[in-house]
């Protein structure tokens, strides 16, 4: 324990007198502050717009149930009344909103935040038509990527452990304290372990520190999700460790070391995952552009043709079991009722087409995560972002979600407009409502088998390096 | 002086060869653009198939609608598709993060939809291998490895003192130096851009670009001005380092640093500083001001019935219905006019936007020669900013002049107050032309990015200036 403290004691003394070594460590910390901050920023501006939202969700239906209680007398006010009590207008004029609201510590790893819609405004009208609306976006900035507490872990912690460790003991060697080391009757290895577990304390802790930052600045947490958190950064920044210990096993000079030890920094960071992208690019095209037709805006060949009308109508009621025996109300509001059963029919005929476009889009990302196990790295990213639900799984559930949140809308009012029924003021406590369906065990799963894979690669990856390092010599 | 610069370069070139490591990473990068560039054709070719064929089955369509009124022909609408430039192949660009088709219909100009980076999950934030990347971020990587020790070696073996004292000035040695690097460089560029170049001659199916040979030659001309810089400031470096660690440390931070973390700072930072509207409240300003007006005195109530005015006055009649025109067209057009100018008031306040974004990461070229040989890059393959802009552009122009004819001729054959008792077929949707697409001219990149254009230039002009003058000998 002695030896340990002793050794420890001069690590910290030499980091003290290291101006270049401080001024990482410094940095490091002012970047990672910097990167909460964004990542904050931006989920408090998504919390900005949802909150917008939802208010205006609120006001509209505030005024439809209003509307119940006015005198009528004016004509916006019968208009309004006509909007919230007829189905025939509402179905297609009453806006809901799907929300995926971020997680508590989203902040902390963007994720796919940034690129996908967070939100939708949905009426009954067509699904498609409303479902691949972008969000605003600079182009150039989602390519860059986000400056969040994740790529600080994942980027710039690896160059740290790099910096500190690359010359633990070849540095020794080329100042000529080598001999006198192996004169200790301890053993060499002993005393790099005892420096790395230096640099190991000072480099995750300052990982747990900042990500303790990044959890108070939270407004809720739960103990699960940051046990979660700092489990995997330990298992990363572990992993670099070991792979800073396997290269000073090997005992090359400390330059070669350095060199070997950027350029795996360079392999897992960049160049693996960027031939992948492509490699999935040119083996899994997924061709979008058929699928644009399904966004159109179509209504039926002639407005005014009622029995085109209402052989529509009779084609949409061979589908809906539920609806059978109403045939005998066609007559009444026929067009509106033409028109929703055109956008049901529409939907059904094109929703195969949408299903294949998004199967293509799963099996791509499963080839894809077949190579997780293979690069800590990417790993961790997905894990990180599985946490803290901004990953792109989670917004496949949101799609599907928004499928069925869309058949409730539509169920809601395209029911009561085929049954010649008026939408109530008591109908209005039994609006549809948004519910996102995930599948947390899948992701449970997920989050354990990469936390597994990054700490066996660790673990064979020290393992190897404690055997290598008494066996090479220098 | 000459000679000993020859002698010198052969003597590094010798030296070099003889180093299988060098060999190796030379091999590696010479692999991995030969896959970034083919990967790049396979994905351009699948692109331009689909782009083609989705292209001539929009067209077929809305040229086989059938006889329908003008303005249901208006929503019915069609589609463009974004085609890739054949310069993609070399640098992906934004491709991945713009949509890639848009649905042109009255009233509502869409955004595109279909980002393609939504196809990927998450490791697509790693980024994707293209020839650019290679030469903008890994081929100074190999430049680094193997100049870092070029004078540090020599001092530590002596040899550089033994040369100075045979009368080699410090000039000749390092301009020998970077000699024999830059034809390193070369030996991977000009059979590189060679071949670009005769696949760009040899394509000659692709008409979206322009100017292709002279892209070709600028985008040599950069790469060869940034490589150049980059050699010569890593073989300054050398010069100035007690020891090949330090070189190598404080190249690989330069590396890291102006190749990774300024460029996403600063494009993190140019958002913070000028945040962007959510879709919602942008779309819902625009609806205000459509309905409210631009100024008070220009509701949509207020400039129909100025509308309404000015047409019965004009005519000399009395009531709509004695116009020689159907004065619902008049009313649709003038509300698409309208329409127009609060678009494109909006749009200017959202490019700016955009442009103060970008201008951070630009400004910041002058720090980190990356930035500017990226942008730099994109503007000439046609896959940056401004090109897809344009692109946009180019698609609403060609939108408005859709529903202007559809409008037009509406008022022209049609009476007021009837519509579905006129409809008109293919000889006016004929009048419509076929969307083509051609990028803008190259001398428009001087004009966008002159800031990228000065800072590499300036880049370079401070590498003439540390070559060691001639009267330097130690």
């Amino acid at each position: 324990m002695k030896l340990i403290l002793l050794l420890w004691q001069r690590e910290g003394i030499s980091i003290v007198r290291n101006t270049f070594q401080m001024i990482m460590l410094v940095t490091i910390f002012l970047l990672g502050m910097y990167a909460i901050y964004y990542g904050y920023s931006k989920i408090t501006d998504q919390h900005k717009t949802i909150k917008n939202v939802e208010h205006i969700e609120r006001n509209e239906f505030e005024r439809y149930k209003n509307s119940f209680y006015s005198d009528h007398t004016t004509v916006k006010e019968k208009q309004l009344f006509d909007i919230a009590s007829n189905p025939a207008y509402a179905w297609y004029r009453h806006g809901y909103h799907a929300i995926l609201h971020p997680h508590s510590l989203a902040h902390m790893s963007l994720g796919q935040r940034d690129i996908e819609p967070y939100y939708y405004k949905l009426t009954g009208t067509s699904l498609y038509y409303q479902l691949f609306q972008s969000e605003l976006a600079n182009p150039l900035k989602l390519y860059v990527g986000n400056f969040d507490m994740s790529f600080v872990l994942i980027y710039l912690f690896p160059l740290l452990i790099i910096a500190f460790t690359y010359g633990l003991y070849t540095e020794e060697k080329e100042n000529g304290m080598l001999p006198l080391l192996r004169l200790q009757t301890i053993g060499l290895r002993k005393i790099l372990l005892i420096r790395i577990a230096f640099y190991y304390i000072l480099i995750v802790g300052l990982g747990i520190l900042l990500s303790s930052i990044g959890f108070f600045v939270s407004s809720e947490v739960d103990i699960l999700t940051i046990s979660l958190w700092l489990s995997v950064v330990l298992c990363y920044l572990s992993f670099w460790f070991a792979l800073m210990f396997f290269l000073i096993s090997l005992k090359k000079n400390s330059s070669l070391t350095a060199i070997s030890a950027a350029s795996l920094w360079l392999l897992f960071l960049i160049v693996l995952p960027a031939v992948l992208n492509v490699y999935a690019n040119i083996m899994y095209p997924i061709d979008n552009t058929s699928l644009a037709d399904v966004t159109r805006r179509r209504s039926l060949e002639n407005e005014e043709d009622l029995d085109e009308a209402k052989a529509v109508v009779l084609e949409y009621l061979q589908n809906r079991n539920d609806l059978k025996g109403v045939d005998s109300l066609l007559n009444v509001n026929i067009m509106a009722k033409a028109y929703a059963a055109f956008t049901a029919l529409n939907d059904n005929h094109h929703r195969k087409e949408v299903s294949d476009y998004f199967n293509q889009i799963m099996l791509r990302q499963k080839r894809i995560s077949l190579f997780r196990w293979a690069n800590p790295a990417v790993n961790t990213q997905e894990i990180l972002n599985e946490i803290v639900e901004s990953d792109s799984e989670i917004f496949q559930s949101f799609y599907l979600s928004i499928e069925s949140f869309h058949k409730d809308i539509t169920s809601f009012y395209v029911d009561k407009l085929f049954l010649n029924k008026e939408i109530t003021s008591k109908d209005y406590e039994t609006l549809p409502k948004f519910n996102l369906k995930t599948d947390s065990q899948d992701r449970n799963q997920k989050i354990r088998n990469g936390l597994i894979e990054v700490m066996v690669t660790t673990f064979l990856l020290f393992s190897l390096s404690w055997i290598l390092f008494n066996k090479t010599t220098f | 002086m000459k000679r000993q610069v020859f002698l010198i370069a052969g003597k590094e070139l010798k030296g070099m060869a003889r180093q299988n490591s060098l060999k190796i990473l030379f091999v590696i990068i010479i692999m991995l653009l030969g896959f970034a560039l083919y990967a790049g054709y396979i994905a351009y070719k699948q692109q331009r198939i689909m782009v083609d064929t989705a292209q001539k089955e929009r067209r077929a369509e809305w040229l086989d609608q059938g006889n329908k009124h003008p303005h249901i022909a208006a929503h019915y609408g069609t589609y463009v598709f974004k085609p890739k430039t054949l310069l993609s192949l070399f640098d992906f660009g934004l491709d991945t993060y713009t949509g890639t088709s848009i649905y042109l219909e009255a009233h509502y100009p869409h955004e595109f939809m279909f980002r393609p980076v939504q196809g990927y999950g998450n490791m697509i934030r790693f980024g994707e291998l293209s020839a650019a990347l290679v030469l903008q971020l890994l081929l100074p990587l190999l430049i680094i490895f193997i100049t870092f020790q070029t004078f540090t070696k020599e001092k530590e073996t002596g040899t550089l003192k033994l040369l100075v004292s045979q009368g080699v000035s410090i000039r000749s040695i390092y301009l020998g130096k970077v000699l024999a690097y830059t034809l390193i460089v070369f030996t991977i560029m000009v059979p590189f851009f060679t071949g670009l170049y005769i696949v760009g001659v040899i394509e000659k199916t692709s008409s979206v670009i322009s100017n292709m040979g002279l892209r070709i030659l600028l985008l040599f001309s950069v790469y060869i001005g940034y490589l150049w810089a980059f050699t010569n400031f890593s073989v300054w470096i050398s010069l100035k380092s007690s020891s090949a660690r330090n070189a190598l440390l404080t190249l690989l931070i330069f590396w890291i640093t102006t190749g990774i973390i300024i460029p996403k700072t600063s494009a993190n930072l140019g958002e913070t500083l000028h945040p962007l509207p959510s879709t919602k409240t942008y779309k819902e300003s625009i609806q205000h001001d459509i309905e409210n007006g631009m100024s008070p005195n220009d509701t949509k109530e207020k400039r129909m019935a100025r509308l309404k005015k000015d047409y019965l006055q004009e005519y000399g009649v009395d009531s709509l219905n004695q116009l020689p025109l159907n004065f619902g067209g008049i009313q649709m057009q003038e509300g698409e006019e309208y329409a127009n100018k609060v678009y494109d008031f909006h749009d200017a306040a959202l490019y700016e936007k955009f442009e103060l974004q970008n201008r951070a990461g630009s400004l910041m070229g002058f720090i980190a020669p990356y930035i500017a040989v990226r942008n730099l890059s994109m503007a000439f393959a046609a896959t940056d900013w401004y090109s897809f802009n344009d692109f946009q552009e180019k698609t609403n122009t060609y939108r408005r002049h859709l529903i202007r004819t559809m409008n037009n001729d509406m008022a022209k054959n049609s009476r007021y107050g009837e519509f579905y008792e006129y409809k008109a077929g293919r000889n006016l949707w004929e009048t419509i032309s076929d969307f083509k697409y051609l990028t803008p001219k190259v001398t428009m990149i001087f004009k966008y990015y002159w800031m990228e254009l000065a800072s590499l230039s300036l880049w370079v002009l401070i590498m003439f200036i540390l070559i060691p003058s001639s009267s330097k000998t130690n």
